[in-house]
């Protein structure tokens, strides 16, 4: 490390000169820094990490060939996690670090400009779901499921009911998630059967009784397909006088059945399909909901006021929901949440505006269409094997069996998702969209 | 010095009720909304519904803070103050007035009783 | 220092919302896609072109202050600078994978997140370390999770978590999240834990304590290792809530102290950007007798490469992949940047500027010794009157009115990150605020993009989006 102005090795982003760091001591009236601190002896620690500091350039060398191991495969996966092509004004703009680099607004009058665009992405949600109350974010799309739960079980405030229903398709943490929300309360899961990929209605009917607090559904469900009966599921929902929570993402909204059209009390799914690219699963929960359970919305909500000039001004409000000021009662624990990826969902948004939003989303609906026919027209594979509509994504059959054809794949290039034995797959977006034919060629050859 | 009229009874958790044995009327004292500062919500019972003494009725909220409200006495609610759920801010301007939460009809006059008096109320607060 | 940000503004209001500037309804148009049932009627959102947004976008930048304006002094929230370079690290293309993906196609992705396990574990003094929870307060609960798992993996059915009264909101939140009832502790005079209420909440019901050291005053709990014999002599856990882990860094480690559990807020002390509000990450460390129950994936080391594996008795997941994959990367980066001497250096300069902070301020402090952080009394000033005051001056106040222990409190917390000369201007700040007469205290502030904004409307008649603005004109 340098030590060039009188400073130190040390942090590169401590400043202090020598002459500041005595001047300051003399003004505190103490030697030494190590006399600032008043920690026992018995505590100390006076070993090493062994972490040795790197220089930045060094530093950006090493981790770039870190990265660098990582398989340079062309992506055609899925299932819950989505990646559309972000525009270079998300990511520019998104660095301003005005934006990144602030805090929570607990100061509004200094941060109207996140506010503001917190208060947008809110909006935009409102537009998709046709619900009133949307919050500016919770972690994902498993988290704002479990907490949905959460208040779906609050409202009910003990009187009878405790289950909460869901897919027999449901991603794995999505599932697992909910598990570990709903196991400080007395809740528990039930899971409804398939017919065809697509909710079993018949099955449902006969599962849904008083004892069921929330019905969740998934539309496209984490193998791609299309719920065509959502208003069903809605209705016996609210014949048992539970809750109808909606899962879906942000493009898909932009082109299936408004979800308050087909009752939708919650709408929860994952919003960072736009804006966020892969990320390794790094998310941006939806949370949107009806205006009778506004008080028992988790997370932050940003509404509008008016300041001491009578302008309109924007505000984190209703906070006697949240964790610092109601505790053990608060509706959630949720505090530090995802904000920034809010804030480059809502750039992805507004740079696509409505014509280009209902594009994209119609063509994850004939691209999945036609990749699936091109497959289907392979021997030895059926695809999809749902006699669905599906969004985005497909599960295929393969008469070989799926992971061979994973590992094979791979060698040529691509990533496809095995799900057992038999069954991969595949799901296609922009990203990925011009390396379908490829993909089918290298499909033919391995199956 | 916050208001304390004398013809109610109090909770040591700041609800006063006034102590007609028919219907009486529930509010939070002087003194419960200063501490509280701007209400900006109430959550009220409905009517019809049966309340015991000490049941967990409703809640108020204001900018920085939240309190549960408690029923000074047991009986049924006969009528709600819906101007509340428009204009908490009469908790507030006018908390023995027009910022009144309820009215029920006590299934036990007895229990006027065992509340605090206005002057054990005064000293609660002091 | 003078100040006066940035205030775009047009009739009643400031920059025009998105909606205001343009209002577009698309017609969806489904056919031969989808049937006509499946699919909403139209689609109304702004349609505007990237130039127009880039302006939007900008001028709202403008009108937010963050670290890189100025000081940023919040109390517990650790607000350094978030090294530039790091941004350019987690946007590297080859680091952009999906979840999904076969652990040997990205050994790159896993030997990052091994790497920030193994070094997490040794700066907290711990044996094993989840990366997944995706902020501190998740990190709390996946914590807890991990207690309720190791005393039911007994047959010990433990109901309760004990939890100071000065501690976060979150820890309350997320121990009832669990499933447990909190037995709140009063601070004695000294603002530390009560030792005899301490003794006394103790029980066989007790799961864990969960603490903050130094606490929320910026003290040490000196009693730490006689407070760990208590929890433990009990059967109960003892949790590090890692909120001011900065005050620490190379000094002291959780796990020396006897703390079982821990979270990192890694977009505290190892310098993540905030976001205006997350994402943050909150890796839980564990001592070696808690690793089985720890969430699923964790990351390990073979002969063949990097794995992902399941914990023996894992308590499963708490976010649906691997969490904050974007802050951690970050994270690793700036541990690797600093290195022990960076570290260790980062605990004595927050210290070290916390303690002259409070040595310039006129306010009166009634607790310490503090470490990275200090809590002054407003007095009979109103704190948060005086907060909105020191918005003019050009610098962002402090926490106001918490902890509740000291009376119209200004939790400051001014990082490692400011000079002497920044740390000059903040206590000026302070000082001129302090003295300023009522009225312009109660008028403040009018420097910023907005003025005084009033919160009591904007709770009794929420409007929270574009269309609730419509409906209301």
């Amino acid at each position: 490390m340098t030590a060039g102005n009188g400073r130190r090795a040390g942090s590169p982003y401590a400043p202090h000169t020598d002459a500041d760091e005595a001047a300051m001591l003399d003004a505190i009236g103490v030697e030494s820094v190590e006399s600032l601190f008043d920690i026992p002896e018995e505590v100390r620690f006076d070993g090493e990490f062994g972490i040795d500091g790197m220089d930045e350039k060094a530093l950006r060398q090493s981790l770039s060939d870190l990265f660098a191991r990582n398989e340079d495969l062309t992506e055609f996966l899925g299932r819950g996690h989505h990646a559309h092509y972000v525009p270079a004004l998300v990511s520019d703009l998104s660095r301003r670090s005005e934006f990144l680099t602030s805090y929570t607004q607990y100061q509004p009058e200094v941060t109207q400009g996140f506010l503001q665009v917190l208060f947008e992405y809110q909006s935009m949600l409102v537009e998709l779901t046709g619900l009133p109350v949307a919050n500016c974010s919770m972690y994902d799309a498993a988290t704002a499921l479990a907490e949905a739960a959460l208040l779906a079980n609050r409202l009910r405030r003990g009187a009878s009911g405790h289950r909460v229903l869901v897919p027999a398709h449901i991603q794995d943490g999505r599932l697992g998630v909910l598990e570990n929300y709903l196991g400080g309360s007395d809740m528990e899961i039930g899971s409804y059967p398939m017919d065809d990929g697509a909710a079993d209605v018949d099955a449902l009917t006969d599962l849904v009784d008083d004892e069921t607090v929330m019905v969740y559904a998934e539309s496209p469900t984490v193998r791609g397909v299309i719920e065509e009966r959502l208003a069903d599921i809605g209705d016996l929902a609210h014949e048992n006088d539970a809750l109808f929570c909606l899962g879906s993402d942000l493009v898909a909204l932009a082109l299936l059945e408004e979800p308050a059209s087909v009752g939708a009390d919650v709408v929860v799914g994952e919003a960072g399909a736009l804006g966020l690219g892969t990320a390794y699963g790094m998310g941006l929960g939806i949370f949107a909901t009806r205006e009778e359970y506004l008080r028992q919305v988790p997370g932050r909500l940003v509404g509008a006021s008016e300041d001491a000039a009578e302008k309109r001004a924007f505000t984190l409000t209703l906070q006697t929901r949240e964790q610092h000021i109601r505790k053990e009662r608060a509706t959630s624990n949720i505090c530090t949440n995802q904000a920034w990826v809010a804030l480059r969902t809502a750039m992805h948004m507004a740079w696509l505006g409505p014509d280009r939003l209902v594009d994209l989303a119609t063509d994850a609906v004939t691209d999945a269409r036609e990749l699936a026919g091109r497959l289907d027209d392979l021997s030895g594979v059926k695809a999809p094997i749902y006699d669905r509509y599906h969004f985005r994504e497909f599960v295929v059959r393969t008469d070989q069996p799926a992971p061979a054809i994973t590992n094979d794949l791979a060698g040529r290039g691509f990533a496809v998702h095995a799900l057992d034995d038999h069954h991969i797959q595949v799901c296609i977006t922009d990203v990925n969209a011009d390396a379908a034919d490829e993909l089918v060629a290298a499909f033919e050859e391995v199956v | 010095m916050f208001e304390i009229p004398d013809d109610r009874k109090y909770l040591e958790s700041h609800e006063w009720t006034t102590t007609e044995s028919d219907t009486a009327r529930i509010g939070i004292s002087d003194f419960a909304q200063d501490e509280l500062g701007d209400v900006v919500f109430v959550e009220l019972p409905e009517e019809g519904d049966e309340l015991s003494a000490g049941d967990e009725f409703g809640v108020i909220e204001s900018i920085k803070a939240v309190s549960d409200l408690y029923a000074p006495i047991s009986g049924t609610v006969t009528a709600v103050n819906e101007d509340l759920f428009d204009a908490p801010e009469l908790v507030n301007d006018d908390p023995y007035g027009d910022g009144w939460m309820f009215e029920i009809e006590p299934s036990d006059a007895d229990e006027f009783d065992s509340l605090l008096s206005p002057e054990e109320y005064r000293e609660q607060t002091e | 220092m003078n100040f006066d940000q940035a205030r775009f503004s047009r009739d009643d209001v400031y920059e025009p919302l998105l909606s205001e500037k343009d209002s577009t309804t698309v017609e969806v148009d489904s056919e031969g896609v989808l049937p006509d049932d499946l699919t909403r009627d139209e689609l109304t959102l702004p349609g505007l072109s990237e130039p127009q947004l880039a302006r939007h976008y900008t001028r709202l930048s403008q009108m937010n202050y963050s670290v890189e304006l100025g000081p940023y002094p919040l109390g517990s929230c650790t607000m350094k600078y978030n090294p530039s370079f790091t941004e350019d690290v987690a946007a590297d293309p080859n680091a952009a994978v999906h979840p999904d993906r076969s652990d040997r196609t990205i050994q790159g992705t896993l030997g990052l997140l091994h790497g920030l396990q193994e070094h997490l574990a040794d700066i907290g003094g711990m044996d094993a370390v989840t990366l997944q929870p995706p902020a501190g307060a998740a990190g709390e609960f996946t914590g807890i999770l991990v207690a309720k798992a190791y005393h039911e993996s007994r047959n010990d059915d433990r109901s309760e978590i004990i939890i100071p009264s000065s501690a976060h909101g979150t820890n309350f939140a997320s121990a009832a999240m669990a499933g447990y009832d909190v037995v709140e502790l009063p601070s004695d005079d000294d603002g530390r834990v009560d030792m005899e209420a301490l003794d006394a909440a103790i029980s066989e019901e007790t799961a864990a304590l969960m603490l903050t050291n130094p606490n929320t005053l910026g003290l040490f709990e000196r009693d730490i290792i006689e407070i760990a014999e208590m929890v433990h002599g009990a059967g109960g856990l003892l949790y590090y809530d890692g909120a001011n882990l900065n005050a620490l860094l190379g000094r002291a480690r959780p796990g020396d102290m006897g703390f079982d559990i821990m979270h990192y807020n890694v977009h505290k002390t190892f310098a993540t950007p905030h976001g205006g509000g997350g994402p943050g990450a909150g890796p839980v460390g564990v001592v070696e007798d808690l690793t089985e129950f720890l969430p699923s994936p964790m990351v390990r080391e073979t002969a063949s490469g990097y794995e992902q594996y399941e914990p023996e008795s894992s308590i499963g997941k708490v976010h649906g992949f691997t969490g904050n994959w974007l802050v951690l990367v970050k994270a690793y980066a700036y541990i690797a940047r600093l290195g022990d001497s960076g570290l260790a250096d980062s605990s004595a300069k927050a210290v070290l500027n916390a303690n002259y902070l409070a040595s310039q301020v006129d306010l009166e402090v009634p607790y310490g010794p503090f470490h990275h952080e200090f809590a002054a009394t407003a007095g009979d000033r109103d704190a948060a009157d005086v907060a909105k005051r020191m918005l003019d001056y050009g610098v962002h106040p402090p926490t106001t009115k918490w902890p509740e222990l000291v009376s119209q409190a200004m939790l400051t917390e001014p990082t490692e990150v400011e000079d002497k000369a920044s740390l000059d201007d903040l206590a000026h700040a302070f000082n001129a605020a302090y003295a300023d007469a009522d009225e312009v205290l109660e008028s403040a502030p009018s420097k910023t993009s907005a003025r005084r904004i009033d919160q009591v409307s904007a709770a009794r008649d929420p409007r929270l989006s574009w269309q609730a603005l419509e409906q209301d004109e």
